[in-house]
């Protein structure tokens, strides 16, 4: 009997433990995120209140609409360009870049990844292992001859400059993973499939592709989420064309609009995080068969 | 007979050809976009830091190691050194010893343990720039949520202006790093607490393991290699970030928050003085490929050992 109450007390602790650590998780995740919310449906006046005030008293909606509608139509016809009218656009750049980069990455990885996985030829070890390399290099060192080199290429402040230099920078992990993928599928379909007499391709679109369907999917994902989060590339070899640098500029004007500022970072973030938590359970599995099985 | 015969010759030669040429096909786009948009400006890096160059003149003259030795003696670097070291320390540390906590929260049976796993996420969902944002705004000075909370609690009378200050400045900015990197390790360690088979704990219970022995010989060492690559990749962010310290500080106060990779970028950006740009960017380079050259090999030993 004394057993049964020493364990019913053991559980009874081991739920408050779980409890507070789940309150400490809530709050170190919560509190600078639900703090930019807040911020963003204040009105500006309502900001320094000291204490703040932690529920908004009057919330509104006037920030978002400031930063979707670019403020023209709140200061009326005279000022054709309001503080955000560069948001929107540069959202729909973002858009833009992080897909094709999507695809790009995935075409190009994906066929490498799966010469690494399926072949053996000469240096192919070396290969790789200098590919991997190239994702630790510090991409801040490269800027200079990599802007000179896209001047050349006449890239310099568009879009496919930004693509390239992405979509070339997250190869290494795609291949990294997706070559991970590959070797976990069977070859012996593979090889029948190849005796059967179907060409590689074949093999490939019909065996191999649906079965690494999910490895795919993680890899895509990760690749969006890079792109649309990528800041130093866009800062300098662009005029500010996508959201991140644009996000920088407004937070270095004179007079910062902070209201407005936490209204454009929440838009701005929700289609990183709305593709995070769709794609959660690929994401968690993309990331550790890259990081941890290696 | 003979003409089955002859059909899997015909194959297997094909497949022969086959092998030969296609994965330097299939390989091409990828190592070709990587020669010109990385490798080569390495080399161009590389090339700069032994050269002394005149963006106004347009000359650029061969210096030899000059701009390393003017680096190295140069209180400016050292400095740097010092400041990424400190802040390299809490980013290591933070995000491990956390990440390690909420992945074995989050393993455990519990309500809200999906709201959690969800919210877990959300840091490592976020753009490093919009992490720095956010940052900002709990440390603000004027009303920033920290000092709102802590006035709130009754615990100060007059706000902070934290960044005003180099210690906390550094700090600020470290834990904004670590904040995101918390969520990512988290998700590994947490993915591999996952793998652990109930069985090894159920056979520990019926040996007499206690809840120590159980964690320290079935979970630490379950955990080992992911532990060791988390450490890893934190150590590599330690020393290559930039964006979120730069939308906080950009170095500054003073250079309280001057890592070497805003170093890099000030010789590079403000100064205009690409030789020495260069020069830290190598070093910088090799302290990461160091780094790295211990991951790639961690990864070869556990191929060997798994495969």
């Amino acid at each position: 009997m004394s057993r049964s109450y020493r364990e019913s007390q053991h559980a009874i602790v081991r739920k408050l433990v779980t409890y507070f650590a789940f309150f400490c998780l809530l709050f170190w995740v919560g509190f600078p995120v639900y703090y930019m919310l807040i911020t963003s449906f204040m009105d500006s006046h309502e900001l320094g209140a000291k204490p703040p005030n932690w529920i908004p008293s009057q919330p509104t909606i006037k920030n978002y609409r400031e930063v979707v509608v670019g403020e023209t139509a709140i200061r009326g016809a005279h000022s054709s360009h309001g503080e955000f009218s560069r948001m929107m656009p540069a959202l729909l750049n973002s858009a833009f870049v992080s897909v094709a980069v999507v695809f790009s990455n995935l075409i190009i990885g994906g066929s490498a990844a799966y010469a690494f996985s399926r072949f053996d030829f000469r240096l192919s070890r070396i290969v790789y292992l200098g590919v991997l390399m190239t994702r630790v290099l510090p991409a801040l060192s490269l800027i200079v001859p990599l802007f000179i080199i896209l001047r050349k290429l006449a890239l310099i402040n568009t879009l496919w400059a930004l693509i390239l230099t992405y979509t070339i920078f997250i190869l290494p992990l795609t291949i990294w993973i997706l070559r991970e993928y590959f070797d976990t599928l069977a070859r012996d379909i593979e090889e029948m499939a190849l005796i059967d007499g179907a060409t590689r391709w074949q093999a490939f679109r019909m065996v191999v592709a649906p079965l690494a369907v999910p490895g795919l999917i993680a890899v895509g994902v990760m690749s969006f989420m890079e792109a649309w989060s990528e800041f130093f590339f866009a800062l300098t070899l662009t005029n500010s064309l996508t959201y991140p640098p644009l996000l920088m500029s407004y937070r270095n004007l004179a007079q910062v609009n902070w209201n407005g500022l936490a209204a454009a970072t929440t838009i701005g973030v929700l289609p990183p995080v709305t593709v995070a938590f769709v794609f959660q359970r690929y994401l968690v599995r993309g990331l550790s068969e890259g990081a941890v099985k290696g | 007979m003979a003409s089955a015969e002859l059909g899997k010759a015909k194959a297997q030669q094909r497949k022969h050809w086959d092998r030969k040429w296609i994965p330097y096909v299939l390989l091409a786009p990828a190592l070709i976009t990587i020669f010109v948009i990385i490798l080569s400006p390495l080399a161009t890096t590389i090339f700069y830091s032994f050269s002394n160059i005149d963006l106004i003149r347009d000359r650029t003259t061969f210096v030899g190691i000059d701009n390393y030795i003017e680096l190295f003696s140069s209180r400016l670097f050292w400095k740097a050194v010092e400041v990424n070291l400190k802040f390299a320390a809490i980013v290591v540390t933070v995000p491990t010893l956390i990440g390690l906590f909420f992945a074995l929260l989050l393993v455990e049976n519990f309500m809200g343990r999906s709201i959690g796993r969800t919210l877990l996420i959300l840091p490592w969902a976020l753009p490093w720039i919009v992490v720095g944002l956010l940052w900002n705004w709990v440390v603000n000075a004027q009303f920033g949520a920290l000092n709102g909370l802590l006035y709130t609690l009754g615990l100060i009378d007059k706000y902070i202006p934290f960044m005003a200050n180099e210690d906390w400045a550094l700090v600020f900015t470290a834990l904004a790093s670590a904040w995101r990197q918390t969520s990512f390790s988290a998700i590994l360690l947490l993915a591999a607490l996952q793998t652990i088979p109930e069985d090894l704990y159920d056979a520990a219970k019926v040996d007499g393991a206690g809840v120590r022995a159980r964690f320290r010989f079935i979970t630490f060492a379950w955990l080992r290699p992911t532990l060791t690559i988390v450490l890893l990749y934190n150590v590599v962010l330690g020393f290559l970030q930039f964006d979120a310290v730069w939308i906080m500080t950009q170095g500054g106060p003073g250079d309280a928050t001057m890592l070497i990779s805003v170093l890099l970028y000030r010789y590079t950006f403000i100064n205009f003085d690409l030789g020495m740009g260069a020069a830290v960017s190598n070093v910088l380079g090799l302290i990461t490929m160091g780094v790295g050259l211990i991951f790639v090999r961690l990864i070869y030993r556990s191929h060997t050992t798994y495969a």
